[in-house]
């Protein structure tokens, strides 16, 4: 196994009866970087955590964590890494310190200077029951509980939920930092600006299906623009489609919003020789539109 | 009135009456079909206190006796526990759910969701009783058994009315209070204290007219099986009923709703007392997350504690009781059938130990040891799962197998616990009696007594790891649970099937006599046996299937 590989699926497969969760996932994650894993509702996202995790087993296909196999040494690996599930639940008649005890107590110790100084970050009360808790401050807790071993690999579903984005911010770093000592983090969301802000690389799910990995970098590199345009008369729709790179044009009347990834030169050619351009706004399209981009294409391949 | 609301109520619940009530009907039909074979003569022989105890008229036969012993007892418990749960839960079951908010964001008054709660629960009473009054008709058709001139409508409309009394007590508890376990719970401890005092009170010389503070007097004052509706005792019951539903209005008007939160429990108040704190911390914070095992005997914590109170203090009242009416029990006692006493165990009630295990070790104790073991069996692991904790637990890095031993050692301790209490309490009673009872037979009953409770409880430890699933084992446990006990109790009054009773596990408790006899080592080991083969059965399910998510 490589040292080098915190994640590593093969040809992960889970049917229930007939409902195909996950088919055929490949996917590798390096330690020591942030991995985006995103995907809408009900794409796969949790399915492919708990499968990993032992929790539920696969049709077919392996997965190793930290170079061990996900099925055989499940209980090593727990030994090694910090989860946090999504839709956390925990025990109502605990206190959040009473919690973080019972799973120190599992382990067998923990640094509570650590815990302290974590829950100093977050703003958390570990002295309030988890059930009279709001859920932002209950995820609190259990963010705590995932970070409180410092892991070798972090793995969260959607950790964010309920947090205020003071706190947000405050967990991005905390997972840089993570990334920074040259451990995993392994981030589920579909908050796409979260991922967007710390992952170094994105992969991205549909219908249980891995539709494409990419780093963060590349994905922007991609260049796609969206692209703005007021003309003097009304246009026709089929004069951008022309255009090598052009994506998602919406004509309403004197005005063009389009999705485009190719040469600017040639497009502006293109169109100046037909219509008047009386005004003409661009930016860099955000990972959201890319996102809705791959999902598309995924569509129209299918 | 709220046609949502009483819907979704009435939908919520109606599996849980219709199965009660088969599961009755079932046991109807298997008791009648028993007496059916068995001479019965003996019984008309019987004295009039003991006929009346037992809800049977004068002229003893199959019918009477089954609606007696079926219906009319434990009929009557189980329609009044659905009803006292469903009470409980209208408004303080919404309350610990977190779902009040949400129904009376909705144009709808307190008073108004109140009322749709009220009339569910007489409708699904209502349901409950009709089925079992239909099974009750249907059952004697099968059997060709001749009813008499039983008036098995006026005891189903008995049925009906004391049913509804809890229910709306326990509602109206849950609507003052706010909290469902203790209406619930409170008014199941009034329920089973009506019952055994009206059942026992009019023995006690000087007690006799006591039993009339019980509301439970009042649906067997009478015996409307044998004459009909009661209708002054109705009555009563009927405006007891109505006096508690305008309670329980007036209640949830005046206070404030709780929101989705915890119950703050003694223990809690003590953590935050400034005297107490360091110890109560000690014990209750870092104590109960020592270990998984710690955890499960806290969570069960007021479980346990109610039923070892119960095993403790009724087994030693029943020493002194003894005393009380040990003339009245002599009397009788000699008259009494074999086939009668089959169903207390043969237990001979004159003797101190006959008296223990007919009104304790045969019925109560066995039910309340297994209610705790099958309550944490069933919550060990499928509970886990459907509060979606199981996910983060297995997070550390323990095996899916150590989580079930610890769980199972927890269940086991609390079956000793209960053992130990019952043995105490018998020692005790007959200690303060001066009964002079073998310490060795109690000890030796006791042992058996938690050795079938542990059979129970890996029993629902086994269908929750392969179910994941807490009603499934819940149920499954309870239903079988009732099964073996009326089995073990009735086949061996037939005597081509009396050998079966051997496959029940309730055979290996009481059949060897341990009070007089001591310790039955050989049926001790089948007990183990069992529970170590369940158990088996579960690591080997638990280990292979997917956990579950959700509830």
């Amino acid at each position: 196994m490589n040292d080098q590989i915190a994640i590593h699926i093969e040809g992960l497969t889970k049917h229930y009866g007939d409902v195909h969760a996950l088919v055929d996932l490949d996917l590798d994650v390096s330690r020591g970087e942030i991995f985006g894993f995103l995907g809408p509702n009900g794409a796969g996202k949790t399915t492919t955590i708990r499968t990993i995790l032992d929790e539920i087993r696969p049709t077919a296909g392996s997965a190793s964590i930290l170079g061990l196999d996900a099925r055989e040494a499940s209980v090593e690996i727990r030994k090694h890494i910090g989860y946090v599930p999504g839709d956390l639940a925990m025990y109502p008649n605990l206190t959040g310190k009473d919690t973080l005890t019972y799973f120190s107590n599992l382990r067998g110790g923990v640094d509570w200077d650590y815990v302290d100084h974590l829950a100093d970050r977050l703003d958390a009360d570990l002295t309030k029951k988890v059930g009279d808790l709001s859920s932002g401050n209950r995820q609190k807790v259990g963010l705590i509980q995932a970070f409180m071993n410092r892991p070798d690999l972090l793995i969260m579903d959607e950790p964010s939920s309920g947090l205020d984005p003071l706190v947000q911010r405050e967990f991005q770093a905390m997972m840089r930092e993570v990334a920074a000592e040259g451990r995993t983090v392994f981030l589920s969301s579909h908050t796409l600006s979260e991922v967007q802000r710390v992952a170094d690389r994105v992969g991205i799910i549909r219908h249980g299906r891995l539709v494409a990995v990419e780093t963060v970098t590349a994905l922007r590199s991609k260049a796609m623009r969206r692209i703005e345009f007021e003309f003097a008369s009304p246009v026709d729709p089929d004069v951008f489609r022309s255009v090598e790179g052009v994506r998602d044009v919406e004509v309403t009347n004197h005005h063009a919003v389009l999705s485009f990834d190719g040469t600017i030169d040639a497009l502006l050619r293109t169109i100046s020789d037909r219509y008047d351009i009386v005004d003409i706004t661009t930016r860099e399209a955000d990972l959201e539109e890319i996102f809705l981009t791959y999902y598309r294409d995924e569509e129209v391949t299918a | 009135m709220l046609a949502n609301v009483f819907t979704k109520t009435v939908l919520d619940r109606w599996k849980g009456v219709a199965i009660a009530a088969g599961s009755l009907g079932l046991m109807l039909l298997f008791g009648m079909a028993v007496y059916r074979d068995v001479d019965l003569s003996v019984y008309s022989n019987l004295p009039e206190a003991m006929r009346s105890l037992m809800n049977i008229g004068e002229n003893a036969d199959a019918s009477g006796l089954a609606y007696g012993a079926i219906y009319s007892s434990y009929g009557a418990l189980t329609l009044a526990s659905l009803a006292l749960s469903m009470g409980a839960a209208s408004i303080a079951g919404e309350e610990r759910n977190g779902t009040i908010g949400l129904l009376l964001g909705n144009p709808r008054s307190r008073t108004q969701v109140l009322l749709s709660k009220m009339a569910s629960t007489v409708v699904l009473v209502a349901a409950g009783t009709l089925l079992l009054w239909g099974l009750g008709r249907v059952v004697p058709e099968i059997l060709s058994v001749d009813i008499g001139g039983r008036q098995i409508e006026a005891l189903m409309v008995h049925m009906f009315v004391i049913a509804l009394f809890h229910g709306f007590l326990a509602l109206a508890i849950g609507a003052w209070t706010g909290k469902r376990g203790l209406a619930s719970g409170a008014t199941a401890g009034f329920m089973v204290l009506s019952f055994f005092a009206v059942g026992l009170l009019p023995f006690v010389e000087g007690f006799e007219s006591v039993a009339k503070v019980f509301p439970w007097h009042y649906y067997e004052a009478g015996t409307p099986l044998v004459n009909g509706i009661q209708w002054g005792n109705l009555g009563l019951l009927l405006g007891l009923s109505a006096v508690l539903g305008a309670v329980a209005l007036v209640g949830l008007e005046r206070r404030d709703l709780r929101g989705h939160g915890v119950a703050v429990t003694l223990i809690d108040r003590l953590r935050e007392n400034r005297f107490t704190k360091k110890v109560i911390e000690r014990l209750a914070g870092s104590a109960r997350v020592s270990s998984v095992s710690a955890k499960a005997l806290s969570d069960h914590q007021t479980l346990l504690i109610s039923v070892g109170y119960i095993a403790l203090l009724m087994s030693a009242v029943m020493g002194p009781f003894f005393l009380l009416i040990d003339d009245v029990l002599k009397d009788f006692v000699d008259q009494l059938p074999e086939g009668l006493l089959a169903m207390v165990g043969y237990a001979d009630m004159s003797t101190p130990e006959g008296w223990f295990q007919g009104e304790m070790f045969s019925l109560t104790l066995p039910i309340a040891a297994i209610a705790v073991t099958a309550v944490m069996g069933s919550k060990a692991l499928a509970g886990e799962e459907a509060n979606r904790t199981m996910g983060l637990l297995l997070t550390n890095p323990i095996g899916r197998t150590r989580v079930l031993f610890e769980k199972t050692t927890a269940m086991v301790i609390a079956a000793v616990v209960v053992g130990i209490l019952s043995f105490v309490g018998t020692a005790l009673g007959s200690l303060i009696a001066g009964l002079g009872m073998s310490m060795a037979g109690i000890a030796a009953t006791c042992v058996l007594l938690t050795l079938l409770s542990i059979v129970f409880g890996a029993l629902a430890l086994a269908l929750g790891a392969a179910t994941g699933r807490t009603r499934i084992a819940m149920f499954g446990t309870a239903g079988l649970a009732l099964a073996f006990l009326v089995l073990n109790a009735y086949l061996p009054l037939s005597d081509s099937l009396a050998g079966l009773a051997r496959w029940t596990p309730f055979y290996y408790y009481l059949t060897s006599d341990p009070f007089n006899t001591g310790m039955h080592w050989g049926h001790a080991g089948v007990l183990a046996a069992i529970a170590v083969v369940l158990i088996g059965v579960a690591v080997f399910a638990f280990e292979r299937r997917d956990l579950r998510q959700t509830g």
